[in-house]
């Protein structure tokens, strides 16, 4: 009994663990299957494993075994990418060029070290995500030279070359980085080459070269202004530049003189400087291509150059020719003065027996025992030695005007003066039956020697007696032109002939007969009207005439 | 076993079989011989002729970290499993 009752319960108790059995081989292939599917294949079919070979193969323990590999494999993985990030992290702040990574709105994405010093505010904190023309460029909104915008818009690398962002100048290169779905560029790589030190370098330089062509420039128009010629010569003696000057003196055009040699247009010079002399205001004559004589001073200098090297040289000239002319004037003046004073010694001790010699045929003459021919004999000397007196007056007159002691300079009326000096001519005027005409109108005081005045008007008029002769017209008038006083002495005689104006006021030169004049007369009134600041000319009368006009600066208000 | 030396070659032969048994067969094997193949000492060639197996089988033992070469031989496929 109790065995026929233990028997159904065995079977029931086989059947529920045949059931579980089948249960959980059903959630093994499930299992399996679920893992199969990750591994990327196919479910198992019931044909392909049956049960038992199902759990002899043990398809989770094998495909666990192989995840355990695929872990290992990422972990490394993971170790690996870890470190290539942290590699290029490090290259990416350590590289000497300013990387960003900007997106299409414009806002940073990345911002690397060099950038950050190079165009970042240093008290700013926050970067990412703001406007790269905001904290680069300090702009509200991005430029249209901008290369990220080109960029973005041409899906092109675009260059900038020599931006300024922050008195600092760059290269600004941006490449596509990412693109969106549609193919557009999202984000861009913007590399910035900072170039401030050589922009500020190339800036320096291109000022030197300004300050220097300035001077060049400079140095030229100095060159150009010189009055003296300047010639540079290479070492092989050829011209190779000439200013304007050199042009004028030697009568040629620049390119005539530039690519000669120096032989070939100064021979005397080349000759001094193939003999190893340096010139120094050497003297040479020249003549120009017109044929006209001149006299040139040249000096030299060499090019500054390396020690034992011979660049060539500079050479300077000028032209001497007037200057010699003047001092060779100035030479014969001096020889007429030293003349002059020496005639005055001279003079000064004939005057004295000249007046015995006077006295005495005078006296001779009031002798009333004299025959007609010794009275006649006696007049000759008398009248001779009247002559030598008035020649000698006038020699001592030009040496004491070239002497100039005992001169009492003061304000003087004109013509007060002539009005006193009329009556030292009268007698001669009337022996000569020349009549005076007067014609005064006020004038201002100058400032003069009274006496040297007189000198000046009775000289004047002496020089129109002798001019005139006998029977004639004499006018003296006085007036003002403008400042000036003028006084105008004029005569009906003969006139001047022109060829005779320049040297009517030279000493010792005369028209006249032998003995009717000095020669000294009218070069004495000249030494004293150039003295008082005046001037003195010669022109023609109303009627055919000489007419003498002196102007003198009249004291205004004084 | 000096990495330089080239490997030897252990066959393994699942011609006629299909996914995923030749999957799991490959997979047992390379699991048992890992130490072999990442040392170098044993490259491992699975002939197979289940075209399916030539993308799944190579997908997944890269995923191992080995190197997979997969070639065509006659009628059949050659994967060769080697370390990396």
């Amino acid at each position: 009994m109790a065995e026929k009752h233990q028997k159904p319960r065995r079977d029931e108790r086989l059947a529920a663990l045949a059931t579980d059995n089948q249960r959980l081989i059903a959630y093994i292939r499930d299992k399996t299957n679920h893992l199969l599917q990750v591994m990327g294949t196919a479910p198992l079919q019931y044909d392909e494993l049956d049960d038992q070979t199902l759990i002899d193969l043990d398809p989770i323990g094998i495909i666990a075994d192989s995840f355990a590999q695929v872990l290992d494999f990422l972990n490394q993985n993971i170790n690996e990418l870890q470190q290539a990030k942290d590699e290029l992290e490090a290259i990416f702040d350590a590289t000497g060029v300013g990387i960003s990574i900007i997106d299409y709105d414009f806002k940073v994405q990345r911002c690397n070290e060099k950038q950050r010093q190079v165009l970042v505010d240093p008290e700013r904190r926050e970067i990412i995500g703001c406007g790269c023309y905001e904290i680069y460029c300090g702009k509200e909104s991005p430029g249209l030279d901008c290369p990220a915008l080109e960029t973005f818009a041409t899906g092109r690398p675009a260059l900038a070359r020599d931006v300024k962002k922050k008195e600092k100048y760059f290269n600004v290169i941006t490449t596509p980085f990412a693109k969106a779905e549609d193919g557009t560029v999202s984000q861009v790589i913007e590399v910035t080459l900072d170039i401030t030190e050589k922009k500020l370098a190339e800036l320096a330089e291109q000022q030197q070269r300004q300050f220097y062509l300035q001077e060049k420039n400079t140095l030229a128009t100095v060159i150009e202004s010189l009055s003296e010629g300047l010639l540079v010569i290479d070492p092989e003696g050829t011209i190779t530049t000439c200013n304007r000057a050199a042009g004028k003196i030697t009568g040629r055009s620049e390119a005539e003189i530039v690519n000669r040699s120096l032989d070939s247009l100064f021979p005397p010079l080349a000759e001094l400087l193939a003999a190893g002399r340096e010139p120094a205001g050497t003297e040479f004559p020249y003549q120009t291509p017109a044929g006209e004589e001149r006299l040139l001073a040249a000096g030299t200098n060499r090019m500054p150059a390396p020690e034992g090297e011979f660049i060539g040289r500079v050479i300077t000239f000028r032209d001497v020719t007037e200057e010699k002319k003047k001092a060779q004037m100035l030479f014969r003046a001096e020889k007429l003065a030293a003349i002059g004073q020496l005639s005055a010694g001279v003079a000064h001790e004939l005057n004295t027996p000249l007046a015995s010699i006077l006295g005495f045929s005078r006296l001779l003459l009031k002798d009333d025992n004299l025959t007609g021919g010794q009275r006649e004999r006696l007049e000759i000397i008398a009248e001779q030695t009247q002559r030598s007196s008035t020649i000698i007056k006038a020699l001592l007159s030009f040496a004491r005007n070239s002497s100039h002691t005992g001169r009492d300079r003061r304000a003087c009326d004109l013509n007060v003066i002539v009005e006193r000096a009329i009556p030292l001519l009268t007698t001669d005027l009337e022996k000569r039956r020349i009549e005076l005409e007067l014609e005064f109108q006020p004038l201002p005081p100058v400032i003069a020697d009274p006496g040297e005045l007189e000198q000046v008007v009775i000289n004047l008029v002496l020089n129109g007696m002798q001019a005139i002769g006998q029977d004639g017209r004499i006018g003296i008038s006085t007036t003002t032109r403008g400042q000036k006083v003028l006084l105008q002495v004029e005569d009906n005689g003969p006139g001047i002939a022109a060829e005779n104006r320049s040297r009517i006021f030279d000493p010792f030169f005369s028209t006249k007969s032998v003995g009717e004049g000095t020669g000294l007369g009218l070069s004495i009134c000249a030494g004293i009207i150039d003295d008082l600041g005046g001037s003195i000319e010669v022109a023609t009368s109303r009627d055919g005439g000489a007419a003498l006009l002196v102007f003198l600066p009249g004291e205004s208000g004084g | 076993m000096s990495s330089s030396s080239s490997p030897n070659t252990v066959e393994l032969d699942i011609l006629g079989q299909v996914c995923p048994a030749c999957m799991l067969v490959v997979l047992k094997e390379v699991n048992q011989r890992r130490q072999e193949i990442t040392s170098g000492q044993t490259r491992l060639l699975i002939r197979t002729d289940h075209r399916n197996a030539t993308v799944t089988v190579p997908e997944s033992i890269r995923k191992m970290g080995y190197r997979v070469d997969v070639a065509k031989v006659n009628n059949y496929y050659e994967i060769t499993v080697d370390r990396r």
